[in-house]
């Protein structure tokens, strides 16, 4: 167990989840992080999308890091980058109608979320290519979780549901508790947002 | 190869790789994607018709099944004729516009729809508008595609708002057309109260969002005045149950 926690893949992979987390603590990807956590079912299809653009982008462009032309990186790694969102897009709304409906604009803004750009660049371009790809992966998840940390308090006190199914039982309506219609606007996930990154620098004894 | 010579040919051997991927994806894709639209569109007119309940989930059958048996598409010319459009197609040059009839049990006619395209603050409003077919109170309202700001103008897509139009009227008292507006908060607080039943709840923080909704409805429901006309003095005799459906209206006939 110890060895593993020690090899350069896990520290990759484990450093984006908690210790350098894409939202909390490097407070980025926050605007879809506001939108499209209200509900569940969206935060976990952006957190997947997400994971799958962050971490092929990674790999594609740690794989061509050795022939991209140093002058004109940054638009190839766009192009890669927004080839990938919009092959996302175009599977969502083939096959998942209902959901690509509410995420509507924001598949298309992961090409503008700076954490893809910032792994392609800070990352993938120093790298292997196996190394990257479990890097876009941490990063995936580290903001997917936070997403879906955030959908399940704002579902759960919005709506008093889960994945849509009731969890708020009726006897509780009936005995006067009423949904926080505050929680499903984005000032909600602000607050919630600021209370994790409180409670990640106070778990990890960081002021 | 000079340094930009190999940047130029990076820049294109990428941009070829990267079309024909998302060319074929898209191609691949396109029949699923125009299918579940197709779906998407029923069951909003079916929601406008009041056939199927918010929040259930249908199969794609059940929905098709729902669409052929109560649903037919028709056209209205600009006399407020309904004419057969499924030989033709809409002709809006000739000032064809489209119309859904919303048929009971008996393939008698329940109510009419009127597709809504409309400017919105940030975009086209699209949406279905079903009325009675005494020709002035609405049944029901959905709106399916939109771009206004989620939590403000995006109320309009939440079962209260549309709900809201219900039995609201096109006409005043006098049986004078004058479409349906949206208030600018609670109808009961900022009407008259004997405008009321032209006037349908307005989104807080979504003044303009309203007021474009509110023209763009009076716009459409102008040009569809005639055949509401036709509706409201009872002109309209359709025989559904034929094929081609065919409807005639009095006023021609005699």
């Amino acid at each position: 167990m110890m060895k593993l926690r020690r090899t350069k893949a896990f520290q990759t992979l484990a450093q984006p989840i908690w210790g350098d987390n894409p939202i909390n603590i490097q407070m980025l990807g926050i605007c879809s992080a506001l939108a499209v956590t209200v509900q569940l079912n969206t935060a976990v299809v952006m957190a997947i999308s997400m994971t799958f653009v962050i971490s092929f982008s990674n790999l594609t462009v740690s794989m061509l890091r050795k022939i991209i032309p140093r002058n004109i990186r940054i638009i190839v790694e766009l192009s890669i980058i927004s080839s990938l969102v919009i092959l996302t897009d175009e599977f969502l709304k083939a096959y998942y109608y209902d959901i690509s409906k509410q995420l509507s604009v924001f598949v298309g803004l992961i090409i503008t979320n700076c954490i893809v750009l910032g792994r392609a660049e800070s990352f993938a371009l120093s790298n292997p290519p196996h190394m990257a790809f479990i890097d876009g992966i941490g990063n995936g998840i580290g903001y997917g979780g936070v997403l879906v940390a955030v959908a399940f308090f704002r579902e759960l006190l919005g709506f008093g549901t889960l994945f849509g199914f009731q969890i708020i039982p009726d006897a509780m309506y009936a005995a006067g508790y009423e949904d926080a219609g505050f929680m499903l606007l984005a000032p909600a996930a602000f607050i919630l947002i600021g209370l994790f990154v409180w409670l990640q620098k106070f778990l990890s004894g960081k002021p | 190869m000079s340094d930009a010579l190999k940047s130029l040919a990076f820049a294109l051997a990428l941009c070829l790789v990267c079309g024909v991927m998302l060319t074929t994806a898209a191609t691949r894709l396109k029949p699923i994607q125009d299918e579940n639209m197709r779906i998407d569109r029923n069951i909003n007119i079916l929601k406008a018709a009041g056939l199927i309940e918010e929040g259930k989930t249908y199969t794609a059958e059940r929905i098709d099944a729902l669409t052929d048996d109560h649903i037919v598409r028709m056209g209205v010319d600009g006399a407020g004729r309904i004419i057969d459009t499924a030989m033709t197609g809409d002709d809006p040059t000739q000032g064809v516009l489209p119309v859904y009839l919303v048929t009971g049990e008996d393939r008698e006619i329940m109510s009419y729809i009127i597709p809504i395209n409309t400017r919105g603050l940030w975009g086209r409003i699209h949406g279905y508008l079903a009325v009675d077919t005494d020709g002035s109170t609405i049944t029901g309202f959905t709106i399916y595609q939109h771009a206004e700001t989620p939590g403000l103008g995006g109320e309009i897509e939440k079962k209260w708002f549309q709900d809201n139009f219900m039995g609201k009227k096109l006409v005043d008292h006098h049986g004078n057309f004058v479409s349906v507006g949206v208030a600018k908060g609670r109808v009961e607080d900022s009407v008259p109260e004997d405008r009321r039943h032209n006037y349908v709840d307005g989104i807080s923080g979504a003044t303009l969002t309203g007021r474009y909704l509110a023209t763009g409805l009076a716009q459409i429901l102008s040009a569809y005045e005639p055949m509401s006309v036709n509706f409201r003095q009872n002109n309209i005799r359709c025989r559904m149950e034929t094929i081609p459906p065919w409807c005639d209206d009095e006023t021609q006939t005699n």
